[in-house]
């Protein structure tokens, strides 16, 4: 599905790529690192607590199956850990949701050591009538390097919502792919981040409206610091033919350090003409008005900058349907803020 | 109501493309296909300083060494390069005197097009009629410059530059190629290497131009290339509005337009620049003939509160390849676009505009409404972007599409890339069809399916067109309503 | 006491305060009055510390305290306590949440016991009923949605809970209806006591029908011109602001 290969430096992309236009990979990785070797999987990560069956890939090796088949009501905790310095690493795992299925995908990518390169690849079947709830949580080390390529197809009626959560490394993406069949079928896709440091996530998906009747709405928030670097690019595809779509897409950052950067590129390309689609981006820095209101009741300035990022970020959160999971993510950004 | 009006009467009158006549002028031309001799044999013509003649031989060097981008969302024929004619002129002993040495054959074109070129009649027209210098580029040259006295009078320089380039040589050497270098891009390399006219404005300090500045572009012959040059200097705390206006015949062959505009604004200095492009767009059932419009347009606000401000209404072209943008290095500059663009038949349009913030508080502002209807496509691309240095930057951007038809395709494509945390920059955009109820009110109240869309259209365009200069604001709204024509039904 | 000495206060380059001079003791309501672009909000804003209004000359003091070299949550652990003529609206914090945070944020400056969740909830209750609110809003947003009135009953609300010595009311009129104003106006009269002081700013006499003052003075280009019983506010509603206007010059 993807042309990366993290064996062949040749498939590195440089910024002259322009899906890769503000995450410049060759730049940080010239040469094929050595390969991982496998490590296990203790514990149960970040998800702990919330039951499910779980799906483990140490350094890009399975701890056991690298598939599953979702039917009924279901948990599954997705977890790519990477520990190892140096190295780099590629895992590939395929979910599938059986039609009438309704499977709650917890996935975690949990990074240990420095240095490493992780190459993630997730195919998502969601059949007809399936619904597939996908909460990602990232927490890598600051130096590392990570692409997660997702491709999700839904079937006709299908419901997938995803939240994706990072705190970006050295260059971190999350990519997803999506077809959308239309035919009722309705795709929340979301993420938030939070960046300090010289950290750097790309937060890129592309929805493939293919038949008419799709609903999508998309909401990315993220903040950034010091000289931290966000990117965020959207891309709703209306095909000929998909009338009646409805998809809505926000991007929305603060920059909160002098030296931080926010790259943003919300693409609308429409063929069909019975549409409603909007896209809206702003960036910017804390209210300063609401600042001030905040100081006038009496909160110190910190504690008010403090309530208003995160009451930025949780709005997206907030769309998280399930409620376990909800606090879990909600506490979990809580914490890295 | 007289503009709605108007539209009505405009749709009323419909042809299909009312500029598609050629004309029958004796044009002098250089030999076809470009090479080093050819870009000698024009400079030659115009008889310019060496150092111009060197310059453009390094453009020319410089685009022999490019390539043709490839990243716009068109796709066309490839130019031939080497069958075109760069240097197309209408034939004439010597410059002409006054407007009775114009060819009259030439003068009636622009009767044609409603280009009031002799002084006397537009002084003797309806009272308040609005006075504007119009210079006349017809094919490569330019024909005739009126009003000229009367700006002379205030310090104004305006000229065809290819009379600049004798006249003022220090000023056009100083500003010439400084917003757009040579080696910019593919069609500003061949720009620099073969263009033969344009305009040349030049707005002493503290001066505000006492009348509207315009230039109208034709281009006449088959076969030929038209690449103008039009430098604008707008020295410190001076204004100036600047009008162009361009039409082609209808021909069967793609034609080449390559203009590159350069605008200096210096301290407290203001220049607006409105464009209505209504080159041939081809034939809308077959996509046959039309212009390729690839086109570099660029303001460098250097100057402290220097402001641009570029009004664009895109009507014509078979392909249009076009940004207008502004460089605001200047603090507290302010860089201003806005657009309509419409697309029917089969024209291509990607368009919009580079807002670069490099001065502390500069702002810019982004008013894009693009209307696709019949086989055509039209992407908005756009780039804002704060440089580290540049604290209290403010950007509005606001990209509405309207579709009209099933078979046409919208796009918007913005980049927006922050590098100061004081930065604050919005940008919204939709896309929607044309309302069926708001149609069929129309319809109801007696308007037929054509009128009600040109109406609605016209509502949906009316904050871009309320920027526009009044005399070109009458003229726009009819274009988009002849634009439109057979978009429905 | 509130003591305000030839104060001088400009925003960006312009100034807009020119030497106001103006004492509330302690027990009192002080009605500001003025037309439109007098400084009435400026006084508000200033004595509040709003980033871009600038002293640049003069004296604010409340209780001894030197308001002017405070940040504005010290001003506001000090008491000072300004209801806005346009409450400002705080996406994604509930406005319970919001009080609370505040309320115990000024505690913790006063070196004051914190409220806990339980003992603060049994406060609202009773202040939200005193104010005939809708005690499911204060879980909204703050402000985000409300109405003109259910904002201002909202700030007094806060008012209410966070228990301020200075009260500065900004057109606290502006938007309600003649209920609403008074319920608002109730509120406000609660609160009246030996130890604060009130300033009410406010451009028409309405209000003051409902929070009587002890003083009315005129503010007008930059300065207080005219001082007096609450008879001036009627005057002032009678003849208009004219004859304080700067003659045309």
């Amino acid at each position: 599905m993807s042309a990366l290969n993290i064996r062949d430096s040749s498939t590195f992309p440089s910024r002259r790529v322009e899906a890769w236009k503000y995450s410049d990979l060759r730049r940080w990785l010239r040469e094929a690192p050595e390969v991982s070797s496998a490590v296990a999987v203790s514990g149960d990560g970040p998800w702990a607590g919330l039951g499910g069956d779980q799906l483990a890939f140490g350094n890009g090796a399975a701890a056991g199956a690298d598939a599953f088949v979702g039917s009924g009501e279901q948990v599954l905790r997705l977890r790519f850990v990477s520990e190892t310095s140096g190295t780099g690493h590629t895992a590939a795992a395929r979910i599938s949701a059986r039609p009438g299925a309704r499977l709650l995908l917890l996935e975690s990518h949990e990074g240990a050591g420095s240095g490493y390169v992780a190459h993630n690849r997730l195919e998502i079947d969601v059949a007809p009538g399936a619904e597939v709830t996908r909460l990602v949580l990232v927490e890598e080390p600051e130096d590392a390097i990570s692409v997660t390529e997702a491709e999700v197809r839904l079937g006709e009626g299908a419901r997938y919502a995803q939240t994706i959560a990072a705190t970006g490394a050295k260059l971190q993406r999350l990519e997803t792919r999506i077809v959308h069949p239309g035919q009722g079928a309705d795709v929340r896709m979301d993420g938030v981040y939070a960046l300090s440091g010289a950290r750097h996530v790309d937060l890129t998906s592309v929805v493939d409206h293919q038949g008419p009747d799709g609903r999508t709405s998309q909401l990315a928030k993220g903040v950034v610091r010091d000289t931290a670097r966000g990117v965020f690019q959207g891309k709703i595809v209306v095909q000929r033919g998909a009338d009646g779509t409805d998809a809505r897409m926000g991007h929305h950052a603060l920059i909160l350090g002098e030296r931080a950067e926010i790259d943003a590129k919300p693409e609308l390309i429409i063929y069909a003409d019975d549409v409603q689609c909007a896209h809206g981006n702003t960036v910017g820095n804390l209210d300063e008005s609401a600042l001030f209101y905040m100081q006038q009741r009496g909160l110190p300035a910190d504690e008010a900058r403090a309530l208003l990022t995160q009451a930025f970020l949780f709005e997206v959160i907030d769309r998280i349907d399930h409620e376990g999971a909800r606090e879990r993510v909600r506490e979990w950004l809580g914490d890295r803020l | 109501m007289a503009a709605v009006k108007e539209t009505i009467d405009a749709v009323a009158a419909l042809e299909k493309y009312a500029h598609g006549f050629t004309s029958d002028i004796e044009t002098e031309f250089a030999p076809r296909g470009l090479n080093a001799d050819i870009v000698r044999f024009i400079s030659e013509k115009k008889g310019e300083p060496q150092w111009m003649l060197e310059w453009r031989l390094a453009a020319y060097e410089r685009w022999l060494a490019m390539e043709e981008p490839t990243w716009a969302a068109v796709k066309y024929e490839p130019v031939d390069y080497q069958e075109l004619f760069y240097y197309a002129a209408p034939k004439q002993k010597e410059g002409p005197k006054s407007l009775d040495e114009v060819d009259p054959e030439l003068l009636a074109v622009y009767e044609k097009l409603g280009i009031p070129l002799k002084e006397q009649e537009v002084l003797a027209g309806v009272q308040g009629a609005p006075r504007v210098a119009v210079d006349a580029v017809f094919d490569s040259v330019s024909v005739v410059t009126t009003f000229k006295k009367e700006l002379e009078k205030a310090g104004v320089i305006f000229m065809p530059i290819s009379e600049a380039l004798r006249e003022h040589p220090e000023l056009v050497r100083q500003y010439l190629g400084s917003v757009v270098p040579v080696s910019d891009n593919y069609f500003a390399a061949l720009n620099s290497a073969v263009f033969s006219d344009g305009s040349f404005v030049y707005i002493p300090p503290g001066v505000r131009c006492p009348m509207e500045l315009s230039t109208y572009f034709r281009i006449n012959a088959s076969q030929t290339g038209q690449f103008e040059r039009t430098l604008i200097i707008a020295d410190k705390g001076s204004y100036v509005s600047y009008l162009e206006g361009c039409t082609a015949p209808m021909r069967d062959e793609n034609q080449l337009h390559a203009a590159v505009v350069e605008i200096v604004a210096l301290d407290d200095a203001e220049v607006k620049y409105s464009t209505v492009q209504n080159w041939y767009p081809g034939d809308p059932a077959t996509g046959k003939g039309g212009i390729y419009n690839f086109v570099t347009k660029r303001a460098d606000c250097r100057g402290d509160r220097s402001k641009v401000s570029w009004t664009q209404v895109e009507t014509g072209s078979a392909v249009t390849w076009k940004y207008p943008s502004c460089l605001l290095k200047g603090e507290e500059s302010s860089g201003e676009f806005y657009s309509i663009a419409i697309t029917n038949g089969r024209q291509q349009a990607d368009t919009g505009t580079k807002m670069v913030h490099l001065g502390k508080n500069s702002k810019s502002r982004i008013i894009a409404k693009a209307v696709s209807a019949g086989k055509s496509d039209s992407t908005y691309r756009g780039l804002v972007s704060v440089h580290p240095k540049a604290t209290g930057v403010r950007n509005f951007t606001q990209c509405d599409s309207l579709l009209i038809g099933k078979e046409c395709g919208s796009h918007t494509i913005p980049y927006i890339e922050a590098r100061n945390g004081s930065a604050h920059l919005e940008h919204e955009a939709t896309t929607t069809r044309l309302s069926d109820d708001q149609l069929f009110y129309a319809q109801q109240r007696g308007l037929n399916e054509e009128e009600a869309v040109a109406l609605l259209v016209n509502g949906f365009v009316r904050d871009v067109m309320q920027t526009l200069p009044m005399e070109f604001a009458v003229e726009a709204q009819k274009l988009v309503a002849i634009s439109l024509e057979g978009s429905v039904g | 006491m509130l003591k305000i000495n030839n104060l001088h206060v400009s925003v960006g380059d312009k100034p807009i305060l020119k030497g106001l001079t103006l004492d509330v003791p302690a027990g009192e309501v002080h009605a500001v009055m003025g037309p439109n672009g007098a400084g009435k909000s400026t006084l508000g804003y200033a004595l509040t510390g709003r980033p871009g209004y600038e002293a640049t000359q003069g004296e604010a003091a409340w209780n001894g305290a030197d308001l002017l070299a405070l940040d504005p949550a010290e001003r506001a652990a000090k008491g000072v306590f300004l209801s806005f003529q346009y409450p400002i609206e705080i996406p994604g914090v509930p406005a319970l949440t919001f009080v609370r945070t505040a309320l115990n944020a000024q505690k913790r400056a006063r070196g004051e016991e914190e409220v806990s969740a339980p003992a603060f909830l049994k406060l609202v209750r009773a202040a939200s009923q005193k104010l005939r609110m809708d005690f499911d809003m204060l879980k909204r947003p703050l402000n985000v949605g409300f109405s003109g009135g259910e904002k201002k009953r909202m700030e007094i609300l806060q008012m209410a809970l966070l228990e301020p010595s200075l009260l500065i009311l900004d057109e606290t009129d502006s938007g309600l209806d003649i209920d609403a104003l008074r319920i608002v106006a109730d509120g406000v009269n609660a609160l009246r006591s030996p130890e604060r002081a009130m300033v009410v700013i406010t451009h028409y006499q309405r209000l003051l029908d409902y929070i009587r003052p002890d003083r009315v003075h005129v503010l007008a280009g930059g300065r207080i011109v005219a001082s007096g019983g609450p008879e001036l506010a009627h005057e002032l509603e009678a003849e208009g602001y004219d004859k304080y206007l700067p003659q045309a010059a």
